[in-house]
C-alpha cells in the first residue's frame, strides 16, 4: 500500500513537471516566432445525448424565435420519446418557422425508426392539417399515411350487460373534429394538401361526400384530378358522379383523358353505364384517346369498326416507338382478333427497330408465317439485329420446308445469323438442294455457319459426311473440330471407328483429349 | 429562354450529316438518333427502367430533336454498334462493377476521340453513400471507381469540374423551373421557402449543377453527374416517378457552438466541394446524414424535405438538366 501511495505522488509529481515543462516552452520567445507555438484549438467536448436534449428543451421554449427554431432543427436528429413530445409541443408555437421545424424534424424521427403511435399525440400532430401556414398544412398530409396507425387504433371497453361484466371491442375511428379537418382539407386552396388528403381519405375511414367529389373531378389541378380517377370506384354509383366523369371526355389534358380511359375501363366490367364514357371517348380528336378508348371497348367485348383500325395504324405508324400509350395499344391489340393482323403488317416498316421487331413477330405467328419463308425471308433484310434477331429466334425450329432460292437468298445473306440459319435449315431441305447448297455454307468465313453446316450434314447422313467430318477433325478451328467430333460419335458404324483413328494418329491435339472422354463415356477405350 | 425550333431542326440536321461521316450511320437512320445505354448484366440492376425512355420521349416532345425513344443496350464496349451511334449513356450504379477489359478500354478511347460522347450517370458519389442507392450527394469529384476505369483509358488526362457558366447549362433550358413550367398556378407554392432559397442560391443556382468532365481533342467527350437519372421518369399518364426529396442545408442563432457539441457517436466524411475544399460530413449509421462542417468554420445541419411539390420539382430539374446534357453532346 505504501509502494503504491510513493509511487501515485511521483506520478503526480511528474505530471506537474511535465505541464511546467510545456508552459515554459510556450512562453519561450523562439517558440513563439515558429507556427509550432500555436497550438491546435481546443475542440469542445461533445455533449451526451440527455445534455443535448436538455439544452434544445430549454432552448425550445426559449422567448427567442431563432432559439426556439435551431433548437425544433436540432430534435430531429434524435428520434425518441423524449425529442419527439418537445416537437409536439412545439407544434402550438405562435411563430410558423417553428411549427415547420418541428414538422420536419417529426418526419426526420418517423424516417429514422421513431414513429408516433400514441394516439393522442397522432391526433395532435394530424390537427395541424387544419393549420394556417400551408407549409405546415402540407407536411401533415404528406405524414398522413405513417398517422394512420396511431390514429385509428382499436380499443376495448368494459360495461356492464344485465349486472354482468362484458367486454367489447371498439373499432378505430377518427375523432368528429379531426373528421371535420378533413373534408375541409379536401377542399383546401393549396393543391398538394388536396391531393395528399384525397390520396389517403380512405384509410382514415372518411367516405367523401358526392358533392365534395364531384368537386375534386373538376379541380382545376390535373395532379387532383388523376388521384380523384385512381378513387372513382368507391364513389362511382353516387348521384352527379357519372355526369361529371362524363365531362372530363372533354378535358384539356391528355395525360387526364389517358387516364379516364383506362378508369373507364376498370369500372366498365363492373358498372356497365360507364362504358358509355369509353364510346364518347372513340369520338376524341386525338388519335392517342380514341384508339385506346376503342379497344378498351373491344376488350369489353363491342366491336372495332374499320375506320377505327386505321386511326389505330396511323396513331402506331406516328409514335416514335414501343414505348409508354403506344406500347400499351400494341399489346392491347391481341383483343382484335384477326383484325389486328393489317395493323400488325401496316407496322413492319416502322422506323422504331423495337417496334418493328414486336410486329414481325406478332405479323408471323397470326399467320404461321414460318411455313412460307416468303413471309419471313424479308424481315431478315431488316437493318437493325434487334429485328433479325426476333424473326431468328421465331422460325427457327418451326420451318417445315425451305426451296432452292430461299435457301440461297439466306447464304448469300451478308448476317452471318442468317447463313448460320440456311445451315440449320439444311434439314428441311429436298435431298438434291442440300447437295446445290451445302459446300457454299461450309467455305463461310465464320465459323459458326460451318459448324452448323457440318452439324446438319451429319444429321442428315449425307454422302461422304464420314470423310468430310473425318476431314474437319484436322480443322485449325476448335469449333469446327467439336462439331466434327460431334458428329462422328453419332454413327458407331463409320464414324467412331474414324474418331478412334484419328485419335491413336494424333494424341496431342487438342480435340483428342476431348474425344477420348466421350469415347470413354460410350465404352471404347482407344 | 429556348432556341428557336426550326433554327435547333436545322442545327439537328447538320450536325446528324457531320454525324454520318464519324460514325456511319445507316441512310435510314439519318433522321434519328439513337442512345446507347450499356448494361452489363442486361435484367437484374435496372434501378429506373421508365427513365431514359420518359427522358427521349420528353426531348421528342419539347424538342424539335429526332431521338429513337428505345435506347440501343450494349452489353459490351465492343460491341460494333458503339460506333454506329453518337451518344453512350451508361448509369454507373447499375454496373456490377467497373472491370472492363483493355480491348473495351481501347474500344471507349476510340470512340471518345471519334467524337463520340459518354455520360457517366452516377459517376459523381460521395464515398459515404457507400452502396446506398436511395439517395445521392453533388460531390464536385468523379467517384473512385470511375477515375480508375479512366486513368485506364486516357491516364494523360483527368475529370475536371464545369464552370457554373459551361454552356451545357443552357443547351436547351436556362435557369431552374417556374410555376408556368411545372403548371402550377401563379399563387401555389414551388417550394418551401426555406427550400426555395436554398435550391436558388447553393443546390442548383441557375438551374446549374456539379458536373465534372473529359475533353478530347478540345471538346467535352466525357461527363460524369451525380444520378440523375431518377429524375427523369415518367408514368403513362405523364406523372413524374419515383418521388425524390431534399436535402437542404439550414443554420440557426449559435448553430456553430450547438453544433460543435452536441451528441454524435457517428463518423466523419470529407466530402470535395465546388470550390475545391473540403466539407466534414457528420453521419450516423443507418441514418441520412446529420450536419456538416464547413471549410468557412461555419456548421450547419441537413434538413429532408419531401412531398409531391418537392419531388414535382427535382423531376423537373433533372429532366431539363438531362434534356440540356443530351442536346449539348449532339450539339458538340
Amino acid at each position: 500500500m505504501r509502494v503504491i501511495k510513493e509511487w501515485l505522488i511521483l506520478y503526480v509529481f511528474a505530471g506537474h513537471l511535465f505541464l511546467l515543462a510545456q508552459e515554459s516552452n510556450n512562453s519561450s520567445p523562439v517558440f513563439q516566432e515558429s507556427n509550432l507555438s500555436q497550438f491546435p484549438k481546443e475542440v469542445p467536448a461533445r455533449s451526451t445525448i440527455d445534455g443535448t436534449l436538455n439544452q434544445a428543451a430549454r432552448k425550445i421554449k426559449s422567448n427567442n424565435l431563432q432559439e426556439r427554431v435551431g433548437a425544433a432543427k436540432l430534435l430531429g436528429k434524435y428520434p425518441g420519446a423524449q425529442a419527439g413530445l418537445l416537437l409536439i409541443g412545439a407544434l402550438d408555437d405562435t411563430s410558423e418557422l417553428v411549427r415547420r421545424a418541428a414538422l420536419v424534424s417529426l418526419v426526420e424521427h418517423f424516417n429514422n425508426g421513431s414513429p408516433v403511435y400514441e394516439q393522442a399525440l397522432a391526433e395532435k400532430i394530424f390537427s395541424k392539417l387544419a393549420d394556417p401556414d400551408v407549409e405546415v398544412r402540407r407536411e401533415v398530409s404528406a405524414l398522413i399515411p405513417r398517422l394512420v396507425p396511431g390514429l385509428m387504433r382499436s380499443g376495448m371497453e368494459r360495461i356492464q350487460v344485465n349486472g354482468r361484466t362484458v367486454f367489447r371491442s371498439i373499432p378505430g375511428r377518427l375523432r368528429e373534429d379531426l373528421q371535420r379537418i378533413v373534408e375541409n382539407g379536401l377542399l383546401d386552396p393549396d393543391s398538394i394538401v388536396r391531393q395528399n388528403v384525397l390520396k389517403h381519405h380512405y384509410p382514415l375511414r372518411i367516405q367523401i361526400n358526392p358533392q365534395t367529389f364531384g368537386k375534386l373531378l373538376g379541380d382545376k389541378d390535373s395532379a387532383v384530378l388523376l388521384i380523384a380517377l385512381d378513387q372513382l370506384r368507391m364513389y362511382a354509383t353516387l348521384p352527379g358522379i357519372l355526369p361529371k366523369v362524363e365531362s372530363l371526355t372533354l378535358h384539356p389534358d391528355i395525360g387526364v383523358r389517358s387516364k379516364l380511359a383506362k378508369v373507364a375501363l376498370s369500372i366498365g366490367r363492373s358498372f356497365p353505364e360507364y362504358r358509355k364514357v369509353l364510346r364518347k371517348m372513340t369520338n376524341d380528336d386525338e388519335d392517342e384517346i380514341a384508339t385506346l378508348a376503342a379497344v378498351d371497348l373491344a376488350r369489353l367485348g363491342e366491336g372495332v369498326s374499320p375506320e377505327m383500325i386505321e386511326r389505330i395504324i396511323q396513331y402506331l405508324s406516328q409514335s416514335r416507338g414501343l414505348y409508354g400509350k403506344a406500347e400499351n395499344l400494341f399489346y392491347s391489340l391481341s383483343v382484335l382478333g384477326r383484325d389486328a393482323s393489317r395493323i400488325y403488317q401496316s407496322l413492319l416498316k416502322h422506323p422504331s427497330a423495337s417496334m418493328r421487331a414486336k410486329a414481325w413477330e406478332r405479323h408471323l405467328s397470326m399467320q404461321e408465317g414460318w411455313n412460307s419463308p416468303a413471309l419471313w425471308i424479308p424481315a431478315l433484310e431488316d437493318r437493325d439485329l434487334q429485328v433479325r434477331e426476333t424473326v431468328l429466334a421465331l422460325v427457327r425450329g418451326r420451318v417445315e420446308k425451305i426451296g432452292e432460292d430461299d435457301l440461297r437468298l439466306l447464304i448469300r445473306h451478308n448476317q452471318g445469323d442468317v447463313r448460320a440459319l440456311a445451315a440449320e435449315l439444311l434439314l428441311v431441305a429436298d435431298e438434291e438442294v442440300v447437295e446445290e447448297c451445302y459446300f457454299d455454307l461450309l467455305i463461310d468465313d465464320q465459323s459458326l455457319v460451318r459448324s452448323t453446316t457440318l452439324r446438319a450434314l451429319a444429321n442428315l447422313r449425307f454422302k461422304d459426311w464420314v470423310i468430310l467430318h473425318s476431314r474437319s477433325l484436322n480443322d485449325d478451328d476448335y469449333s469446327i473440330q467439336r462439331a466434327a467430333m460431334d458428329g462422328l460419335l453419332t454413327d458407331r458404324t463409320m464414324g467412331v471407328p474414324e474418331l478412334i483413328e484419328y485419335v491413336r494418329k494424333y494424341p496431342a491435339e487438342r480435340i483428342s483429349s476431348l474425344a477420348k472422354i466421350e469415347l470413354q463415356r460410350i465404352g471404347i477405350n482407344p | 429562354m429556348k432556341f428557336s425550333l426550326h433554327l435547333f431542326l436545322l442545327i439537328c440536321l447538320s450536325l446528324t450529316e457531320a454525324r454520318h461521316t464519324l460514325f456511319s450511320l445507316p441512310d435510314s437512320l439519318v433522321s434519328e438518333v439513337r442512345i446507347m445505354q450499356l448494361r452489363r448484366d442486361m435484367v437484374s440492376r435496372i434501378r429506373y427502367p421508365d427513365a431514359l425512355p420518359s427522358l427521349l420521349d420528353l426531348m421528342n416532345e419539347q424538342s424539335s430533336t429526332k431521338f429513337d425513344p428505345d435506347p440501343l443496350f450494349i452489353e459490351s464496349l465492343t460491341d460494333e454498334r458503339l460506333f454506329e451511334n453518337p451518344i453512350l449513356y451508361i448509369n454507373c450504379d447499375e454496373l456490377p462493377n467497373f472491370e472492363f477489359s483493355v480491348e473495351e478500354n481501347e474500344a471507349l478511347r476510340r470512340y471518345m476521340e471519334l467524337g463520340g460522347f459518354v455520360y457517366l450517370d452516377a459517376g459523381i458519389k460521395a464515398s459515404f453513400l457507400g452502396s446506398d442507392l436511395g439517395h445521392s450527394y453533388a460531390a464536385w469529384e468523379e467517384r473512385d471507381e470511375v477515375r480508375e476505369w479512366f486513368g485506364q483509358i486516357f491516364p494523360e488526362k483527368s475529370f475536371t469540374p464545369l464552370a457554373r457558366n459551361h454552356e451545357i447549362f443552357r443547351t436547351f433550358y436556362k435557369g431552374l423551373p417556374d410555376n408556368e413550367y411545372l403548371r402550377l398556378e401563379e399563387d401555389q407554392k414551388r417550394l418551401p421557402d426555406t427550400v426555395l432559397t436554398f435550391v436558388e442560391q447553393e443546390k442548383w443556382p441557375q438551374g446549374t449543377y456539379s458536373l465534372v468532365g473529359i475533353k478530347v481533342k478540345e471538346r467535352l467527350a466525357c461527363l460524369a453527374s451525380p444520378i440523375c437519372a431518377m429524375g427523369w421518369g415518367r408514368d403513362e399518364f405523364g406523372a413524374w416517378i419515383p418521388p425524390i426529396s431534399f436535402r437542404v442545408r439550414e443554420s440557426a442563432e449559435n448553430f456553430d457552438e450547438t453544433l460543435q457539441v452536441a451528441s454524435f457517436a457517428g463518423q466523419t466524411f470529407e466530402v470535395t466541394r465546388e470550390d475545391g475544399l473540403k466539407d466534414e460530413i457528420y453521419l450516423l449509421p443507418g441514418q441520412r446524414p446529420l450536419w456538416v462542417k464547413e471549410p468557412t468554420g461555419r456548421w450547419r445541419i441537413f434538413k429532408y424535405y419531401s412531398g409531391e411539390e418537392i419531388s414535382n420539382y427535382a423531376h423537373s430539374f433533372y429532366a431539363r438538366l438531362g434534356m440540356n446534357v443530351f442536346l449539348y453532346a449532339l450539339l458538340n
